[in-house]
């Protein structure tokens, strides 16, 4: 059997052992190096617009309660009671004060401090037994917010969201800040596939290959005009900071009428060209390229197609999704997919948005049911021992001696960041599996634990005296 | 009832959408109405299984609105129970038109080979409503889908709460609201039909 040292060579040469999609060793390795330092994302400002409005949202086993407290400050509080461990908030969203757990009844406030212990006197002698002040829910080690976007670290060394996310920013921009307002997000649909976390991170990241064979049947009934092979092949794929995603090569207009082209209305587009960059808006006007898909490492996607959604006329309208691919075990994920829309797009256009979503993508997306029925059977065929002889060719857009096929776009050409090369590669993967890579070679995260109840001066001599 | 509706009008697609309200008890299990109806869904049910969606769009009404919001898990006394403004399916005619074009496709991947499904229809009852011609019926569905050899099979639970309309002697599904009992799917995607 292969060492993982060998894995992961046999990786960075664009070769990718075909077992790495259906491994429960791999899978515990990136439980304790790779989720355990990465950025994730747990969810949207506006989904928890009011004080006291929380969600409850999973990173890989651990709940976290998001909650935006009285002052207006969001919280990410591990959801585990500080007394005997019990889950405080079994809802997966609402509208609190303060948490009460179920079990003995102590309650938590929701920016996470103790508000009730009963008998707190009878029971523990009162502050001098157990240090009811300062004590709080324990919170994410790291929380922090991009353009709304909220992400959780659970490394307590971990480098600081910005730097993380590096030039992916660029194109997140795109996706999360149409308008001064930013998106609203809707849902999330959730449900289970039999799949492998990293298939779909992958596919969203770089794969425009695969669109013109998989998703034939959407063009063929008039639903999206742009992925057939000749039209893919034009867009490009770039990769900037730690993440990468692929486009469309818009037609011939400047930038007014290549967004209108996918169905923005003026003043959606006024605002765009008010907010976003030069760079930004180059990328369009200029050199014709529009975002579709998106991966951010390590398991965070983005859509944005803009299909045909109503019987009459040929408008087309397009829609913004985001989603998690949160992994319950090496052969198992479950996909929490949101609707996203500007905050200040015009009511008809956030309706119209929302039923291309439902149509294109999500549980009951025409393109996703496609996608998933791939990636099941794909984790299927993985999991046995001739999956083990099998080292998968990850190298399209690669010579043998390394060199691009086609070379990277210049400067003149693209305006955007990273690096970015027209046509079929496999770039985006390769370089999604570097990351990858990198991060299963890091020793595992050591985080301090935190005792409950005593001052920290106490806890070295901490002792029961005549238990 | 409160239930079953508590989402009924909270989608931006549903203007629409037929408004008609049921009145009244259940009907008698012996009432001729309530017989039509139940034939219906049992007939429904074995196109559904045998994915005879041209068929099955015969008897979809021109403004119907079929309609399964994501459900969430709230605290007791929340008042709702689905995710405000969003669903899974939230369909017109048009969309459930394309869909089922899509799937008569030669390339509709995700169902070649087909699911093996079956649709166990039960907890019948029928309604009459304000408007002559329309009956509202409640049932429970429990699909039952196998792919391939190897994987597990899938089961969906749901209350479906229908609006039926005599058109020419012949019912069709006016509205469909489905109350799906997993707020996480365990199915692959929603390929299928409730
Ligand atoms: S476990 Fe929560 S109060 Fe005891
Ligand atoms: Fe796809």
């Amino acid at each position: 059997m292969d060492t993982i040292q060998q894995v992961l060579a046999d990786v960075r040469r664009g070769m990718i052992p075909a077992h790495i999609y259906n491994d429960a060793e791999i899978f515990e390795l990136e439980k304790e190096r790779l989720f355990s330092r990465a950025w994730m994302f747990v969810g949207h400002e506006s989904e928890i617009p009011q004080p006291g409005d929380y969600v409850v949202r999973r990173v890989l086993e651990d709940s976290f309660i998001i909650s935006r407290d009285e002052q207006g400050t969001i919280r990410a509080l591990f959801n585990m009671c500080l007394h005997r461990g019990m889950q405080v908030c079994r809802a997966e969203m609402g509208n609190a004060s303060h948490f009460r757990c179920p079990y003995h009844g102590w309650s938590y406030r929701n920016d996470g401090r103790i508000i009730g212990l009963p008998f707190h006197k009878e029971a523990y002698g009162g502050e001098e037994g157990f240090a009811r002040k300062g004590a709080t829910l324990l919170p994410a080690p790291n929380l922090a917010n991009y353009n709304g976007l909220l992400f959780v670290n659970m490394d307590p060394d971990a480098m600081p969201l910005d730097e993380y996310l590096g030039d992916f920013k660029f194109y997140l921009d795109y996706y999360t800040k149409q308008s001064a307002s930013g998106i609203e997000l809707r849902g999330p649909q959730r449900w289970r596939i039999k799949a492998n976390w990293k298939i779909g991170v992958e596919n969203f990241a770089g794969d425009m290959y695969h669109t013109p064979q998989t998703h034939t049947s959407v063009v063929e009934i008039g639903l999206f005009r742009e992925p057939k092979a000749e039209k893919r092949k034009d867009g490009m794929t770039y990769w900037a900071g730690r993440g990468g995603g692929t486009t469309y090569k818009l037609p011939p207009g400047d930038l007014e009428e290549r967004l209108a082209y996918i169905g923005y209305p003026p003043e959606m587009i006024e605002r765009m060209k008010q907010l976003w960059s030069t760079d930004q808006l180059q990328l369009i006007g200029e050199d014709a390229f529009m975002i579709s898909a998106a991966s951010l490492f390590p398991n965070m996607s983005f859509v944005h197609n803009w299909p045909k959604v109503e019987e009459e006329g040929d408008e087309v309208v397009p829609f913004i999704s985001l989603r998690m691919w949160q992994p319950v075990s090496e052969n198992e994920t479950e996909v929490m997919s949101w609707f996203a829309v500007d905050a200040e797009a015009p009511e008809e256009f956030k309706e119209l948005s929302y039923k291309a979503y439902l149509m294109c993508f999500g549980s009951t997306g025409m393109f996703e049911q496609d996608d998933v029925e791939n990636w099941v059977s794909l984790t299927n065929t993985a999991k046995g021992s001739m999956a083990r002889r099998l080292l998968l060719n990850s190298r399209m857009g690669m010579l043998n001696d390394g060199t691009p096929v086609v070379p990277a776009l210049t400067r003149e050409e693209f305006s955007g960041a990273g690096s970015a090369y027209v046509g079929y590669s496999e770039h985006n993967q390769r370089n999604f599996l570097q990351e990858w890579a990198d991060h299963l070679e890091k020793p595992p995260v050591v985080a301090p634990s935190h005792a409950v109840g005593i001052t920290n001066g106490q806890l070295d001599q901490y002792s029961s005296k005549g238990a | 009832m409160a239930q079953l509706r508590p989402h009924a009008n909270s989608s931006p697609l549903a203007r629409h959408a037929p408004t008609t309200m049921r009145t009244g008890e259940a009907l008698s299990f012996s009432d001729e109405l309530h017989l039509e109806a139940h034939r219906w869904l049992v007939n429904e049910s074995y196109l559904l299984d045998a994915q005879d969606y041209g068929t099955w769009l015969e008897s979809i009404a021109h403004d119907v609105h079929y309609f399964m919001p994501v459900r969430v898990t709230t605290a007791l006394g929340a008042g709702y129970s689905t995710s405000p403004g969003m669903a899974h399916w939230d369909e017109n005619r048009y969309s459930l038109e394309r869909r089922v074009a899509r799937f008569q496709t030669e390339h509709a991947w995700t169902e070649d080979p087909p699911s093996r499904l079956r649709h166990f229809i039960t907890n019948v009852r029928t309604f009459r409503t304000d408007v002559e011609n329309e009956i509202a019926v409640d049932s429970a569905v429990l699909l039952f889908r196998s792919r391939g050899d190897v994987n597990e099979p899938s089961l969906i639970s749901a209350g479906r709460d229908d609006l039926l309309r005599k058109v020419d002697g012949r019912w069709m599904l006016a509205r469909r609201h489905i109350l799906v009992d997993e707020s996480v799917l365990r199915t692959q995607n929603l390929a299928i039909f409730l």
